[in-house]
């Protein structure tokens, strides 16, 4: 089934949002155009801010707005909202501001290149207390984070590709903040995953659970920060291994949080695919997830290692 | 509005008050920057004593005027006013920097003493004016001002001019800053360590309403300020001259004392220094 891209869908409930949410204000660095938050400046243009190529200034004002009771939304590419503006961002973590950052281009953009990459943003952004981080399987769960994003008090960092991810979750599908999202239910091995890790890891337990006899697990890891610690250790209790995907550098990504947690309250054989410590290049974005290894028969290598040691 | 002088005589006394209160802190403390905030103390104590539309009875009162210390260093000035003012207790600014004290080394963000924002890492100050000033400008409120104090070691930060920038674009006429222009950085002089002249024709260039003053004289500061205020369809600068560790004789002119406290025999020659101007202004003739 095609999906409309999440950058799409985002532009979208942007404006359905700002109708129904008056002190709402989208600010933006330059990229209206690719981050889809055009749509809304055309609908609001008194609320759409167009700071320039300047990511600093841009949260830097962000946050003027959150203390004088507006509701900020930052948007840009991914990579240089958290990079480039990451102190700024620190300060509106630390004095606990109602602001939300909301990029698009994360993990591989595709032909833009190393330089555009997002691979180190989660890194950035889950060193900082008092922030929540949200990363969506599909439009389904990310409709629903952005209203619970924009109705909760807080920073919250919610993490966008360019591209679209199929769509799999069901219509009644209920976005639970900090729960663990059971995709598929299953008893030797468990694969975790966020954004299209989620959507991977499904896509390849129902592969191998035609070639093997093992039982898969797949958790959609849909909240980074802040983790149920309690709901993980159940989810993952009486599994023989944890595979962890993500669309990120896994040295210091969701992995490392994953398996500091596991490994304190709950030991188990962990293997983890990721990009592992590289910036990538230019290519199409699934030449480039194959080069870098996030794919079906990476995820089936780790599997084979993981049962051959066990 | 305009001061009389037995007005000004008396904001004069009231401001070395203030940095009797800040040598003390700084003193108590061993530890804080005395010199960035004996420059600037007059330009605080005069912005909330006499210019912004405040309440400290009412720190969150929605149409109160934002002051953002984005020269955070300055701290123990922002607190000795704020004290002054009625929004910290006198006891509690005697605590600066101690563990478990409510005012620390640096601003943080805290509604009831009246602290917008949490500063001292140096450059943010503006861009959060220009956010201000812009959600200012959105709910037509067309008697808030947002005032911004700037060190001018603190214009090297690129941030400062991508603000300054957005704000003469937006037209944030209500947006007023104020550059405490002592020429002294951490490392030296300012023009030494990463030069800032032509000061005023850089803020002109980037569309601002530049006035340039002596930010110790009481009156022309409020004069500056509120022709600031005036102007239409675009944010205010004001240079303010001023002197580093202004009033102590040997913090004065001199990057020595931009962190470092002074010791027992240095406070008690800072506070005679201090009390013998206080007696000087006491005594002179209106």
């Amino acid at each position: 089934m095609a999906n409309i891209p999440l950058r799409d869908s985002f532009g979208n409930l942007l404006v359905e949002l700002g109708e129904k949410k008056e002190n709402i204000v989208v600010l933006d660095s330059d990229l209206s155009s690719s981050t889809r938050t055009d749509k809304f400046a055309q609908k609001f243009p008194e609320r759409f801010f167009n700071m320039g190529v300047a990511e600093q200034n841009t949260v830097g004002s962000a946050i003027g707005f959150a203390i004088s009771g507006k509701i900020p939304i930052v948007s840009g590419f991914a990579i240089f909202t958290t990079g480039r503006a990451w102190e700024f961002i620190r300060i509106a973590a630390h004095d606990n501001l109602n602001l939300k950052i909301i990029p698009t281009h994360s993990g591989f953009v595709g032909e833009d290149g190393s330089t555009h990459h997002a691979l180190e943003d989660l890194s950035l952004m889950s060193s900082l207390p008092n922030i929540t981080i949200l990363i969506p399987l599909d439009n389904n769960e990310l409709k629903q984070m952005m209203e619970k994003s924009i109705n909760t008090e807080g920073l919250f960092y919610v993490r966008l590709p360019r591209d679209s991810f199929p769509e799999i979750h069901k219509k009644n599908y209920r976005f639970n903040l900090g729960k663990i999202d059971v995709l598929k239910d299953g008893l030797d091995l468990c694969l975790i995953g966020s954004g299209f890790g989620a959507s991977l890891g499904y896509e390849t337990a129902l592969a191998i659970e035609k070639q093997q006899k093992i039982s898969v697990k797949v958790i959609n890891l849909s909240t980074i920060k802040p983790i149920d610690i309690n709901d993980l250790i159940n989810q993952v209790q009486g599994c023989k291994g944890v595979i962890l995907i993500e669309e990120h550098n896994n040295y210091c990504g969701i992995g490392s949080i994953i398996s500091k947690i596991l490994s304190e309250y709950n030991p188990i054989p962990m293997k983890f695919v990721g990009i592992e410590n590289t910036f990538g290049q230019s290519g199409t974005r699934s030449a480039l997830l194959n080069a870098y290894g996030l794919n079906k028969e990476a995820i089936m290598m780790r599997v084979n290692e993981l049962f051959k040691k066990i | 509005m305009i001061l009389s002088d037995s007005e000004t005589k008396q904001l004069e006394i009231e401001i070395i008050d203030i940095k009797k209160d800040i040598l003390q802190m700084i003193f108590d403390a061993q530890s804080g920057h005395p010199g960035g905030s004996l420059s600037c103390a007059s330009l605080i104590y005069i912005l909330y004593k006499k210019i912004m539309k405040i309440d400290p009875k009412k720190p969150d009162w929605e149409d109160r005027d934002i002051f953002i210390l984005s020269k955070g260093h300055a701290a123990p000035a922002l607190y000795a006013v704020l004290s002054k003012m009625g929004y910290i207790e006198r006891k509690e600014i005697f605590t600066l920097r101690e563990f478990g004290s409510i005012i620390q080394g640096h601003p943080v963000k805290n509604k009831n003493l009246g602290i917008e924002i949490s500063t001292g890492s140096l450059g943010m100050g503006l861009s959060i004016g220009v956010g201000c000033a812009l959600a200012a400008k959105l709910d037509k409120n067309e008697n808030k001002f947002i005032y911004v104090l700037l060190g001018d070691g603190e214009l090297d930060e690129g941030a400062i001019w991508e603000a300054a920038m957005s704000a003469s674009h937006y037209r944030l006429n209500n947006l007023i800053a104020l550059v405490d222009r002592n020429g002294i950085q951490i490392d030296g002089a300012t023009e030494e360590i990463m030069a800032l002249e032509p000061l005023a024709e850089k803020w002109r260039s980037f569309g601002w309403n530049v006035l340039e003053i002596d930010g110790s004289n009481i009156k022309e500061l409020i004069n500056g300020i509120n022709k600031g205020k005036e102007i239409i369809g675009k944010p205010t600068v004001i240079i303010s001259y001023l002197v580093k560790g202004a009033d102590v004789s040997f913090m004065e002119h001199t990057r020595r004392y931009h962190g470092k406290a002074p010791n027992k025999e240095q406070y008690q020659l800072a506070i005679k220094e201090l009390n013998k101007i206080q007696q000087k202004i006491q005594k002179e003739k209106i």
